[in-house]
């Protein structure tokens, strides 16, 4: 605590944000870090709580009152040790997460709280400018080889982390980069994907082998998930090769919407629009959908439907409605009620403060066109009683519509890669495994282990590194005996 | 019997009673229920739902209710009576001292408990079930045999007339808290105020035993000549106490431990001579009495907030621990004191001659004897200190009064005047007050 009457004095700053009229005019971040006296100053309002709810909100229980109080001295070097201890990589949470450690801090419970992800966010952009991010070479090679299948958050985690102890890890990433939805399914304007290819370039250092454009699994991929692979492998072959298998492949089956009039030209799924607007951002080839000068509708109000309203306004829609089958949040949270733990309140993303009519308590019950071609969604007004729902008489109505995303989240990871090594799945499709005990990570499989989204269903970033850390931990156990990683 | 620690559930006091308690202490939890999220920052005065702190915006922030509390042991005592249910016990009594219906097995197998012996504490009486393992009667403290009543028998005039009365007593260390209850009948009449300095002399001969002088109230002064236990004017209140050695004593009074540990702890007012060395925590918590002694055990002057205090032998380590207020004089022996103080809140001085510190030292951080918010006149280390020490010499007749008063020049540079930070920067701005109230009477 660098400053005991610190949060009495001082106010909350938020990150400056270039203006919204500008900002949609490309895809480029537009979220500017703190100076290093705004930083000082947020860090200052930091208690040094005997009992730090924020540590323990965090996923990945970021050491946040000690970095804090790097800050305050000024001591970036060190802060930005204390944040690698336990994050792998804080440039991607410090810009993404929603940070839920915040919600936790105590300062919250009368007060606005600490400007936690701020203060990341500050810290891991002065350690890569001043070069103190480097590789972390292991001390001894153990010979053994570790297969990481999927390369998102959770997969880089974990093949980072073993890295680290002396394995040699090979990562397979169907698509033709790296990084999973980190790369493909949130748009640059959020996170720009230098900062992946920064990180894989460190992991290479670190030994770490990155195989693209390669499938594993038996049978070809759902068609609603787009697979850029070249080429297949069969898992059989994955578990002949390695001594251990990680798979992380994310939880990619999207949620479909099976009512009249699905099939018709510019209903897509939220991905479909996604992925190839971030391979276009990219320099590949362009987007096959436009939604400039169109009237676009998003089904679904959390942030897969935020990244698609921020799109469509960059691509020039004529306009962006947000529908949300559940009812309208209240503004503020009950804080007696809820903290430290995250509350349902009504969230306004920086997409939605870019142009965006929001509706909540609304179904959709058909898709209307011509010629095959989407013309307008009709929905329906919906009452909420005692957690069901019921339609409200006489409450249709049609809205004109040339695109709709769906974006009503992922019901399970995509099933035929857990065929393909006969993992056995929980009542969800997920892959079962435990996050406790002796059998932590561990499949039925007795090579194969599982993290991420695959393993607890679609969730955060910053969930996906925490499993990947204590994955790693699991398989280094697994392979060695012992182990020195982080629990 | 009372159980206390980490007391939060009816499970807790059901185990508590099963092991014997018949009452229970509970803490942290009852605070949580009114809002603490223990923020360990009580200390600091920064507590930020307003528990544990003095600051009013802070303050306004507690969102406690005593309902909170009442209705959280509502709670506990219901979870009690579920699981005195399921062991079939009707009240509470029967619950006491049940050991046989503690399920043991499940603590002592986990792995912590290894290599400990519990036999005692799960231990059955042997005498029969029939007898009742509770609490089956109270203290009794035999009040009606202290040796106050008989003070206060003889003190009858003093007490109602304010006479000047004096006599003779022995003590014995059976007899505790010497003087409490004579001090209580001043208080009764007389107030905080109490009597005349001098009204009730006592002299009394032998070893006193626990709390000598326990509150001892202004007007009434105990000279024992002897030595005393722990807890010598424990909160003491305006009295004087004065314990010296007798006559026959031929050996050198810095090496006589005369009076206990934790002598004047919370003292208030007052004055204390102690023609001896002084056990541990010498003055703890002493907020406005002064007192005179020829050595001190370790952490002298703990937690001291106010009075003064001065010291004309060695003292034990961690002198001054967390003192914010008074002045401590110690007279430096050996040229060592400052590596038995604590100066984590206090600064070693010299005491300076008169003159000097009239000319170098701004009066507005001068210490002044009696508390300066009760009007006390600002005065020099010196006057102080050299009045104190022949106030010691004329009470006890102390020999190392005596020699530091024939070389007073010389011995007065051996003291080393103990200035707590706090206190430094309390001054000043008591003095700025002061001379602004000053100004505002004379413009009316």
């Amino acid at each position: 605590m660098g400053k005991i009457t610190g949060f009495m004095e001082f106010d909350r700053q938020s990150e400056h944000y270039e203006i919204p009229v500008s900002r949609v005019k490309h895809y480029k971040e537009f979220v500017a870090a703190l100076t290093d006296e705004e930083a000082k100053t947020q860090s200052a309002r930091c208690m040094d709580c005997g009992i730090p709810f924020c540590n323990n909100g965090c996923p990945v229980n970021n050491i946040i009152p000690d970095f804090n109080n790097l800050v305050y001295d000024k001591d970036w070097q060190q802060a930005s040790e204390v944040l690698h201890s336990t994050n792998n990589f804080p440039e991607f949470t410090g810009r993404i997460c929603p940070a839920p450690c915040e919600a936790a801090c105590t300062l919250g419970i009368n007060n606005l709280p600490v400007g936690i992800k701020s203060i990341e966010h500050a810290i891991i952009d002065r350690a890569w400018e001043n070069s103190w991010v480097k590789p972390q070479l292991p001390t001894h090679k153990t010979g053994k080889k570790i297969a990481v299948v999927g390369s998102g958050p959770a997969g880089m985690a974990a093949a980072q982390q073993l890295a680290r102890v002396g394995h040699d890890v090979t990562v397979f990433e169907k698509n033709d980069r790296i990084g999973g939805l980190l790369r493909y399914g949130i748009p640059d304007f959020k996170m720009e994907k230098w900062l992946i290819d920064r990180r894989v370039e460190q992991m290479q250092a670190e030994g770490v082998t990155f195989k693209t454009g390669i499938f594993v699994g038996k049978e070809q991929l759902d068609p609603a998930i787009k697979d850029y692979s070249q080429k297949r492998i069969d898992p059989d072959q994955i578990l002949q090769d390695f001594d251990a298998v990680i798979i992380s492949g994310g939880a990619e089956q999207p949620r479909d919407l099976p009512i009249k009039g699905r099939e018709l030209k510019g209903v897509h799924f939220a991905l479909e629009f996604l992925i190839p607007q971030n391979k276009e951002v990219a320099g590949d080839n362009k987007n096959q959908i436009h939604a400039a000068g169109k009237d676009v509708i998003v089904i679904g109000g959390g942030d897969t439907g935020s990244d698609c309203v921020g799109t469509s306004n960059r691509h020039g829609a004529k306009s962006v409605s947000q529908f949300e089958l559940l009812p309208q949040p209240p503004e503020e949270e009950n804080k007696a009620l809820v903290w430290p733990y995250w509350p349902t309140k009504l969230r306004t993303s920086s997409s939605h403060e870019e142009g965006c009519g929001r509706d909540w308590s609304v179904a959709t019950k058909r898709f209307e066109g011509k010629n095959g071609q989407l013309e307008k969604l009709i929905g329906v007004r919906l009452e909420w009683k005692d957690g069901k729902m019921t339609e409200v008489p006489n409450s249709e109505f049609e809205m004109k519509a040339d695109l709709v995303f769906l974006a009503m989240g992922f019901v399970s990871p995509a099933q035929q890669i857990l065929d393909g090594f006969g993992v056995e799945k929980d009542p969800r499709g997920n892959a079962k495994a435990t996050t406790e005990g002796e059998q932590a990570y561990k499949t039925n499989h007795p090579k194969v282990f599982a993290a991420g989204d695959m393993r607890r269903g679609q969730s955060l970033v910053v969930w996906a590194i925490r499993e990947g850390r204590q994955c790693a931990r699991a398989v280094d156990e697994f392979l060695m005996g012992s182990s020195v990683l982080p629990r | 019997m009372q159980a206390d620690g980490q007391m939060k559930t009816g499970r807790d006091v059901v185990i508590g009673a099963l092991l014997g308690a018949d009452e229970f202490g509970f803490a942290t939890a009852p605070l949580v229920v009114e809002g603490c999220i223990m923020m360990r920052k009580c200390h600091l005065n920064t507590c930020p739902v307003g528990v544990a702190t003095q600051d009013p915006v802070l303050r306004a922030k507690f969102s406690g209710k005593p309902e909170y509390v009442v209705n959280f042991f509502f709670f506990i005592a219901e979870e009690v009576r579920e699981i005195m249910a399921q062991l079939g016990i009707r009240s509470f009594d029967e619950l006491v001292g049940r050991v046989d219906l503690l399920d043991t097995k499940k603590g002592i197998e986990h792995w912590k408990a290894r290599g400990l012996d519990f036999k005692k504490i799960f231990a059955q009486p042997s005498h029969p079930m029939s007898n009742e393992r509770r609490q089956m009667s109270t203290q009794d403290h035999n009040l009606g045999n202290a040796l106050d009543n008989e003070l206060i028998a003889k003190s009858h005039s003093a007490l109602e007339s304010g006479e000047k009365i004096s006599f003779i007593h022995p003590v014995r260390n059976v007899n505790r808290t010497v003087g409490a209850m004579l001090s209580g009948e001043v208080a009764k009449r007389y107030g905080h105020e109490g009597l005349a300095d001098g009204t009730i002399h006592v002299q009394f001969n032998g070893t006193a035993g626990q709390s000598f002088a326990a509150f001892l109230a202004h007007g009434v002064t105990f000279d024992l000549v002897g030595d005393a236990n722990d807890y010598v004017g424990k909160g003491l209140s305006g009295g004087r106490v004065i314990v010296r050695t007798p006559n026959e004593f031929k050996e050198n009074s810095a090496d006589n431990i005369i009076v206990g540990n934790t002598v004047l702890y919370g003292a208030i007012g007052g004055e204390a001579f102690f023609n001896g060395v002084a056990g541990e925590r010498f003055a703890v918590r002493n907020s406005g009495a002064i007192a005179v002694v020829e050595g001190t055990g370790d952490h002298g002057a703990e937690y001291m907030t106010g009075g003064t205090i001065v010291v004309l032998g060695n003292t034990g380590r961690n002198f001054a621990a967390g003192m914010s207020g008074g002045i401590a004089y110690v007279y430096d022996v050996d040229g060592m004191f400052d590596k038995r103080c604590n100066t984590t809140m206090a600064l070693l001085e010299k005491v300076l001659p008169s003159s000097e510190q009239e000319k170098l030292i701004p009066k507005e951080q001068w210490h002044a004897p009696l508390d300066v918010k009760d009007g006390g006149e600002r005065m020099t280390d010196e006057v102080i200190l050299k009045d104190l020490v022949e106030r010691h010499f004329k009470h006890t007749g102390s020999e190392q009064a005596k020699a530091i008063l024939r070389d007073w020049d010389t011995a007065r540079q051996r003291f080393i005047k103990v200035f707590p930070t706090e206190y430094k920067r309390a001054l000043g701005e008591l003095w700025v007050k002061a001379q602004g109230n000053q100004k505002q009477v004379t413009t009316v």
